[in-house]
């Protein structure tokens, strides 16, 4: 799979290329970002090629850091700019692309963390598998800051394909190899879908441009009238609707959530978690909260529907599971529900509230999955079984602390960042007549508890003694009663597989402790965040 | 000395405490405890009796994307709770502090931040900050009991926190609710200031659901038939010092807010529903007595019995009578007084009975420990409200206020107060008194059990004496809390004056009274 | 100093003994406890003597004195003060009831040395004392029913002293169970008065109520009924009268104290005290009187069949107090608090020496086993008589002239009272019947073996201790009567406490004789100044006529048991047999325990079984919660069920959502 990226790196680099030749205007500063990642992406492909081990297994990741942080640096000067629209109006680089191309890269870097000594990157190679990654990204920044269907469509395409492959990186693992092929052929039916939808717009309205099919639809432009009743029209958002619905693994086309969320590598599982979703979710915003918002009267109520039933699909669905990963992809699908009820209202407020329940969804739900992969290393099988949490609280709490703080902060509860975004989604609704979604949301969250609770009673209140002996055994953990205090034990007796366990979990408990930290002082303190996604909705609201 | 110092205090000590060896913490937290008490008896002197405005207040932007303040504030509905709270919070340390508890710095800090949610939620003047410190409270509880617990403890507080968390949600729409729909709907920017939002009148419909999810939150915290599901769970597995304060102090912050917070934001759906609410808190107090007759875990009659005296604290809320709101609160101080040591003493009796708290295995512990039997006995008398306790006088103004609203359910409630004597002195006499228990060796109480008792028993006696105590401060925010809802049924024009005069000090000009009348008309 | 000073000093002293007593239960050596009890009820017997002094000094239209100390609870309309109201009513009271309590407890220093919770005992009594004090002198509502309950409380106390026998403690939730029904009687009356007056104060009220009430207003009676319902659960008046009898588990000085001379006759104060307002509702007044006639009469048939001495004495006390409330609520009322005070004297006198007969008999009190104490017992008999004859009403004891003063009121106001006047004489003469009757049984006849191990000098003790009522061996230990007992003929003071009352029970009765000095009617007028009734009250000449049938009734009454058990024994038995069904209603109590069992005790326990199984368990549990939880499960089932990990149903279903979304669309364009 590994010359897959090759040509989609050509063809990307032929579409900017294309707009450089017909030689318009371009604002580098605003483009500086898709620049970085793609020379990135190609410069660390490079150097994967490099024969030593070093370069490979350590440049390699640092290079990609680096690029990430890069594209970090030049995205924040551009804060509070008025947006550019750049490439001939193909692209818009404003506040709300900003932040969630912000949300992307800290993903990002979070995955490339945790990636560090997993299987999965040796054996795609770690050029490879870091150059998709970051491909990835590149996608994304195209598709949240797409202004017509074309840059749209090739951001998808751009974002999942190499998805495709880091899913099934971890080659020698068989459910791996099954979750990329599960992803490869539903997403290809969801592109599909997307496309003739795309088509269909393209062909009600005439326009490839957002602004123009903003115009159309909503009838104050010359050429086209009440395009509201056309059928043609209104199949072509509904077949987009499902497109994006695919990607944002909203009900009743998130089924392929779990099994891939399951079988990916759990650092590709992370970043999807976070940054694909909020790619999608970004997406939508643009998608309907611009070019088809005309419309709104019709897709409303739909896509309300959709957040209905996918906010209780995914809840009642993480109920019976087991496996923490399949509970944080059900947890996902019912988050995802939330956010699509923001996008549902329609309105700036609407907008701030989703991008921000975007950027709190991201802390907390890379420090549960840093804590899911340390448990994966520290158990020989079924590291991401809900069981292996038990008694994590007495033994690593620098493990527990951050997947306690994750789980009350997806459930809601106050001094969680998760809080202030339901607080500003709620508000947004209410806001925007929305109250009976917000209900929704509500009775959502209380389904919720039943699992979040679940995982945080197993790591505090049942006893280190139920951890499967075999396990142990497996991990060739010295006995727990080695030492004294229980925190003296979790860390010798703590069930390090490896003597340089410690080492190899060091970074990653940083992350989950950063993570989870972030995830209660923007809790307490979430202002700043707040100032940040402040101007998401106003480059947009200029269309209504 | 401002109220934040008071409220953070707690958790300030919990996380010190926690940097000690292990075998400290426990003394170390329940002596630095006194400091927050101390504080709080500082408040209570430099309160200014008779005037109904806030006091100490603290006021500062949290989050100003949504217009939500840090706002503290004393007055006299809630200068003597917080009191209670540091009381009751410092004897549970002390009784905690003389027994072995693993992992003890996880216990000691859990208690010290609930000891700052209660404090908090109580002290909030913020919507808002309100309903953020209700939810928070419950975190700690949810560890202690799910940890520290007893019994089936993890069912039992998963139960505890999706019954009372269910609520608090519905409560957190509402809230957001208010603020959102009040300010919209008088033009003025978002404000989840209680100040404020009682001048800012909300429609007739939407103040009749959002008083019902209000109205759910707090009667499932409190909790009252038929949101009581939780509680026989949770109350028998919850550690003592745990329990001991939730239903001292938790309960009552429920009961709190239907007075700050619904009756004033309101009025409408308060007068709307009243007859309801008052038949809601019949029903629980009829239904808690005859469990408490039947149940023989010592622990549940307890718990069953403060479900009674909650019964009776809402059906003095929801007389809409002053009596009723003065009865109601001098209730919840010694509701909270008489709980806390009763759940220490039923301890005290499981030790004495094989660590059975079944009344059944008990009995003749009176025999050889006369102090344990006294103090046992003063409390139960005042439980059971007998005339010449202070629990006496908050439930004679509390009927007095129901049987001026509605004399059929007064005369029905009096049912509760017969069978309050019943169940207390049951209880009394299958422990104290009758043949000697199978397993029964009776001994005195320990005085470090006495440190956490005597004392509590003390203020027990003290307020007896002089029940004025409770009344004086409250009165002129009671009548002002009071008002809008007072003058929403159409009853005493005497309380338009009251009207604003708050408990926040703003008076406002020339209210006419009319349906849409939330304090007055803008 | 004033009056009101000598007033609070009153409630200080036993209030202070209390104290003193019970934190002093280890140190306290011997009978100390008993003796610091004593002194603190005697000093405040000599307040209370220094307080009607200084009561007399005053004009009569000035002797209505009010003292409050501070706020009790007054806010929000609500004025309850710590407030007492000294008048002759409440002196009076006070008198009597320090008076009697002194002697009662200088009875018990000796009667009770030897139990184990000797100074639990005077502690409690103490107690008693100064509840009993607060109650009588409480200035208004609130602060009487503080005392109303306070004495309920203590008497619970008292009645279960002995904590360890089931039996005891029965008794003492019943009583107190009981008296708390009384008290919301109390509580609900004050309501209905309050939401009118608007003041809890006793002086304000009966100043407002002629304003505020017309006659016989509906709320007004309502109010005096429920007030009534206080009153006969205090006074055991039927149908609140099943814990009296119960009671007399408590020790002897117990019952002598609270369940004779002064708790009991609490009720007959609160009716006197509320005369204003309840002559202002005759129709409440009315039941009033009524229910003490029928209580006499019921309670006089019962005395005459029940054997256990304290019992029958319980149930003359019932009778007693029927007449004082028939008295009160007619408006006899100088009458009835005079009967009052002799009953005092006489009643507690009976069960002093009830007590030194029964310690004689080890504990035992059943008078089928006892008989000839004349020659063992020389001084009890003495005292049983001389209470005895005071209680049947002869000439010239106290209860002769009290109670027909009473009666002769009855007939002279007529309109129908003249019936209660003839019921009154027909409770005579059962009293005189069933009061010698313990005389005749007790003290006459062959000597019973404890009474012939006596006039051989040595006290009969039983081997092992066993309750009286079920018979099953007892421990001497805490919480059981101790090992000994002590009878009045070897106890000096317990022969000082009973003869002074003897001696007070033969002469209380000059204090009022028609026509030569109405010594208490006239202290008592300035309390019932404002009252019609008792301005209305017999000539001398019909008081006079009154007494001497009542002379003759007693006499009788005393003939004809003289003829059933000394002239003819065995007559009972006759009787028994003729009169079967009646005997049977009679000893059974006419079934009042049954009744009341029947009607309320297991209603609500069913009542509670039920809400504990189906409504908590069944319907709240399951349904509510269960409910939810089950369909949540369901669901979470059905989704699970979805996720079958097969491709081709991801795709099926999608294609499905695919096209319901797209006719979504096609149907709304």
């Amino acid at each position: 799979m590994i010359p897959v990226p090759i040509p989609i790196v050509a063809h990307l680099a032929a579409h900017v290329a294309a707009h450089h030749i017909k030689g318009p205007p371009v604002d580098w500063s605003a483009l500086s970002p898709f620049v970085v990642l793609a020379g990135g992406a190609l410069l660390v492909l490079l150097v994967g090629l490099l024969a030593s081990a070093v370069a490979r297994e350590r440049i390699v990741p640092a290079l990609t850091v680096l690029t990430l942080a890069v594209s970090i640096a030049f995205e924040i000067t551009r804060f509070h700019h008025p947006e550019a629209s750049i490439i001939s109006g193909a692209l818009q680089v404003d506040d709300l692309a900003l932040i969630l191309d912000l949300v992307f890269a800290i993903s990002g870097i979070a995955a490339v963390i945790l990636s560090a000594r997993e299987p999965a990157a040796a054996q795609a190679g770690h050029g490879e598998y870091h150059a998709l990654l970051l491909f990835s990204v590149l996608g994304m920044a195209v598709l949240v800051s797409a202004q017509n269907l074309v840059t749209l469509f090739i951001g998808i395409e751009l974002l999942s394909i190499p998805l495709y492959i880091l899913c099934a990186a971890d080659s020698r693992r068989a459910t791996s190899l099954e979750s990329g092929l599960k992803y490869l052929v539903i997403g290809s039916v969801g592109s599909a879908t997307l496309l003739y939808g795309l088509a269909l717009i393209y062909g009600a309205t005439g326009s490839t441009d957002f602004a123009g099919i903003a115009n159309a639809v909503s009838g104050n432009s010359v050429q086209s009238g009440g395009l509201l009743s056309d059928p043609l029209l209104l199949t072509g958002i509904g077949l987009s609707v499902v497109g994006f619905a695919f990607k944002a693994s909203v009900a009743p086309f998130h089924q392929w959530t779990p099994d891939v969320y399951e079988g990916a590598p759990t650092p590709i599982t992370a970043f999807m978690a976070t940054a694909t979703k909020a790619a999608a979710i970004g997406i939508f915003l643009r998608f309907f909260d611009v070019a088809v918002i005309g419309a709104q009267g019709t897709w409303a109520p739909l896509l309300a529907t959709l957040a209905t039933i996918t906010i209780i699909v995914g809840n009642v669905g993480a109920l019976g599971q087991s496996s923490m990963k399949r509970i944080l992809a059900y947890s996902g699908v019912a988050q995802a529900g939330y956010m699509l009820a923001g996008v549902v209202i329609g309105t700036k407020l609407g907008i701030d509230a989703t991008v921000f329940y975007i950027v709190t969804y991201l802390p907390v739900n890379i420090a549960a999955f840093a804590v899911i992969v340390a448990r994966q290393r520290q158990r020989a099988a079924g590291g991401d079984d809900i069981s292996a949490l038990a008694g994590l609280g007495a033994r690593q709490p620098w493990l527990a602390w951050p997947m306690t703080i994750a789980m009350l902060s997806l459930a809601g509860i106050p001094g969680t960042v998760g809080f202030i975004g339901k607080l500003y989604l709620i508000r947004a609704l209410v806001a925007g007549d929305y109250t009976w979604l917000a209900v929704v949301i509500v009775i959502g969250s209380m389904i919720s508890l039943g699992y979040y609770l679940r995982v945080v009673a197993t790591m505090w209140m049942s006893s280190p003694a139920q951890e499967p002996a075999a396990a142990r055994a497996a991990v060739g953990a010295r006995p727990a009663i080695a030492g004294g205090s229980p925190e003296a034990d979790a860390a010798d007796a703590g069930g390090w597989p490896r003597p340089d366990g410690a080492v190899a979990n060091a970074e990653i408990a940083v992350l989950a402790v950063l993570f989870g930290a972030a995830g209660v002082v923007f809790g307490i303190i979430p202002s700043p965040l707040l100032r940040l996604v402040a101007h998401a909705g106003r480059s947009i609201t200029g269309i209504f | 000395m401002t109220l934040s110092i008071l409220i953070w205090l707690p958790l300030a000590i919990g996380l010190v405490a926690a940097a000690l060896p292990p075998a400290l913490v426990g003394r170390a937290t329940a002596i630095a405890s006194v400091v927050p008490l101390g504080i709080a008896i500082s408040f209570l002197a430099r309160f200014k009796t008779g005037q109904s405005g806030l006091q100490f207040v603290t006021d500062r932007t949290w989050i100003s994307a949504f217009g939500i303040h840090y706002k503290l504030g004393l007055d006299g509905l809630n200068v003597s709770l917080v009191v209670l709270t540091t009381v009751l919070f410092t004897a549970s340390l002390v009784w905690a502090a003389s027994r072995e508890w693993e992992r003890p710095r996880l216990f000691y800090f859990w208690l010290g931040l609930a000891q700052s949610a209660v404090l908090g939620a109580f002290c909030a003047q913020d919507l808002f900050l309100f309903v953020a410190f209700f939810d928070l409270m419950l975190i700690p509880f949810y560890f202690l009991t799910g940890t520290w617990g007893t019994g089936d403890r993890v069912r039992a507080t998963t139960k505890l926190v999706i019954y009372t968390l269910v609520g608090s949600f519905f409560m957190l729409v509402a809230a957001i609710a208010t603020g959102v729909l009040a300010s919209s709907a008088n033009g003025t920017n978002l404000t989840f200031a209680l100040s404020a939002l009682q001048h800012l009148p909300l429609s007739h419909t939407s103040q009749d659901w959002i008083f019902l999810c209000f109205a759910f939150a707090f009667l499932v915290k409190m909790p009252l038939v038929p949101f009581h599901g939780w509680l026989a769970d949770a109350y028998r597995s919850m550690p003592i010092p745990a329990v001991a304060v939730f239903s001292g102090v938790l309960s009552k912050v429920a009961a709190y807010g239907f007075l700050k917070i619904v009756l004033p934001l309101f009025p409408y759906a308060a007068v709307h529903y009243q007859t309801l609410m008052l038949l809601i808190a019949l029903v629980s107090i009829l239904w808690a007595t005859s469990l408490a007759f039947t149940t023989t875990n010592a622990r549940l009659v307890v718990a069953y019995s403060s479900i009674a005296q909650l019964g009776f604290i809402v059906l003095g809320i929801f007389s809409l009578r002053p009596q009723g709101g003065q009865g109601a609160l001098l209730q919840m101080l010694n509701h909270g007084l008489v709980t806390a040591p009763l759940f220490f003493i039923v301890a005290a009796l499981a030790a004495r009975s094989g660590g059975s708290e079944d009344i059944r295995e008990m009995g003749g512990l009176a025999f050889r420990a006369p102090v344990l039997a006294a103090l046992f006995l003063i409390v139960a008398l005042a439980t059971l409200a007998m005339p010449g306790s202070s629990n006496f006088v908050g439930e004679f103004m509390i009927l007095l206020g129901v049987f001026k609203a509605k004399l059929a359910i007064a005369v029905i409630a009096f049912l509760g107060v017969v069978g309050a004597a019943v169940y207390s002195l049951r209880v009394y006499i299958r422990t104290m008194h009758n043949p000697l228990g199978p397993r029964v060796q009776s001994r005195e109480i320990s005085w470090r059990d006495g440190l956490a008792i005597v004392p509590l028993v003390v203020v027990i006696l003290a307020l007896a004496l002089y029940p004025q105590f409770g009344l004086r401060r409250s009165e002129q925010s009671l009548k002002a809390t009071m008002a809008p809802a007072e003058v929403q049924e159409g009853l005493s024009p005497a309380a338009v004056a009251y009207i604003g005069a708050g408990p926040t000090a703003e008076y406002c000009s020339s209210p006419t009274p009319g349906p849409s009348l939330r304090g007055c008309t803008p | 100093m004033a009056a009101t000073t000598f007033g609070w000093l009153v409630l200080l002293c036993p209030i202070v003994g209390t104290v003193i007593i019970a934190l002093g239960y280890k140190r306290l050596p011997g009978r100390t406890p008993g003796w610091i009890a004593t002194a603190a009820i005697g000093l405040s017997f000599v307040c209370a003597i220094v307080m009607l002094v200084k009561l007399l000094d005053r004009p009569e239209a000035h002797r209505q004195l009010t003292s409050s100390l501070w706020n009790y609870a007054s806010s929000v309309g609500v004025d309850a003060k710590l407030q007492i109201l000294v008048d002759p009513l409440s002196v009076f009271m006070v008198l009597v009831v320090s008076g009697v309590s002194t002697l009662i407890h200088l009875y018990s220093v000796s009667y009770m040395a030897g139990d184990r919770g000797y100074s639990r005992f005077f502690a409690y009594l103490n107690y008693f004392v100064f509840s009993m004090l607060l109650l009588l002198l409480a200035g208004n509502f609130l602060l009487l029913i503080v005392g109303w309950a306070f004495v309920g409380a203590a008497s619970y106390l008292l009645i279960s002293f002995w904590y360890r026998r089931t039996t005891a403690t029965r008794a003492g939730i019943k009583a107190f169970v009981i008296n708390v029904v009384g008290d919301v009687g109390l509580v609900l009356g004050t309501f209905f008065i309050f939401t009118h007056t608007g003041t809890l104060d006793f002086l304000k009220t009966f100043a407002v109520a002629p304003h505020v009430f017309h006659h016989d207003s509906t709320d007004l009676v309502v109010g005096c009924l429920l007030l009534l319902v206080g009153a006969f659960a205090k006074s055991a008046q039927i149908p609140f009268h099943t814990w009296l009898p119960d009671a007399m588990e408590g020790p002897t000085p117990v019952s002598a104290l609270i369940h004779a001379a002064t708790m009991v006759t609490a009720g007959v104060y609160l009716i006197a005290r509320m005369h204003p307002l309840f002559e202002l509702a005759p129709t409440a007044a009315d039941v009033g009187a009524v229910g003490g006639c029928l209580t006499l009469l019921i309670a006089g048939t019962i005395g005459l069949a029940v054997t256990d001495i304290k019992r029958v004495i319980a149930y003359s006390t019932m009778s007693q107090i029927g007449y004082m409330i028939m008295g009160v609520a007619a408006g006899a009322y100088s009458g009835a608090l005079f009967l009052l005070m002799a009953h005092a004297f006489f009643k507690a006198l009976l069960f002093m020496a009830a007590g030194s007969l029964i310690s004689a008999m080890a504990g035992n009190q059943s008078l089928d086993r006892m008989s000839g104490f004349r020659r063992a017992l020389p001084f009890t008999f003495a005292c049983f008589v001389i209470g005895g004859m005071a209680l049947s009403g002869l000439p010239p004891f106290s209860g002769w002239f009290s109670k027909d003063d009473i009666l002769a009121y009855l007939n002279h106001r007529g309109g129908g009272f003249e019936i209660m006047g003839i019921a009154g004489y027909i409770g005579a003469i059962l009293t005189a019947i069933y009061t010698f009757r313990m005389i005749f049984r007790a003290f006459f006849g062959e000597p019973c073996p404890e009474a012939k191990e006596l006039e051989e000098g040595h006290l009969a003790h039983a081997e092992v201790p066993t309750n009286p009522q079920t018979g099953e061996v007892e421990d001497t230990d805490v919480g059981f009567p101790g090992p000994e007992h002590h009878i009045a003929e070897r106890e000096w003071p317990m022969k000082i406490a009973m003869g002074a009352l003897a001696a007070l029970a033969t002469v209380g009765g000059f204090l009022q004789i028609p026509g030569v000095d109405d010594a208490i009617r006239r202290f008592l007028a300035p309390s019932f100044a404002t009252s019609r009734l008792a301005a209305a009250a017999p000539s001398t000449g019909a008081d006079w006529i009154g007494l001497v049938i009542g002379a003759a009734i007693a006499v009788t009454g005393v003939a004809v048991a003289y003829r059933i058990w000394v002239l003819a024994p065995g007559t009972a038995a006759v009787v028994r047999e003729r009169f079967a069904p009646l005997y049977r209603l009679f000893v059974n109590k006419w079934y009042f325990d049954e009744l009341i069992d029947l009607a309320i005790v297991r209603p609500v326990a069913w009542f509670g079984q039920v809400t504990d199984t189906v409504l908590d368990r069944d319907l709240t549990t399951s349904v509510t919660t269960g409910g939810t939880v089950s369909v949540v499960d369901a669901l979470s089932a059905a989704v699970r069920r979805a996720q079958t990990g097969f491709l081709r149903y991801y795709v099926a279903l999608m294609l499905l959502g695919i096209s319901g979304v797209v006719i979504y669309f096609l149907v709304s364009s």
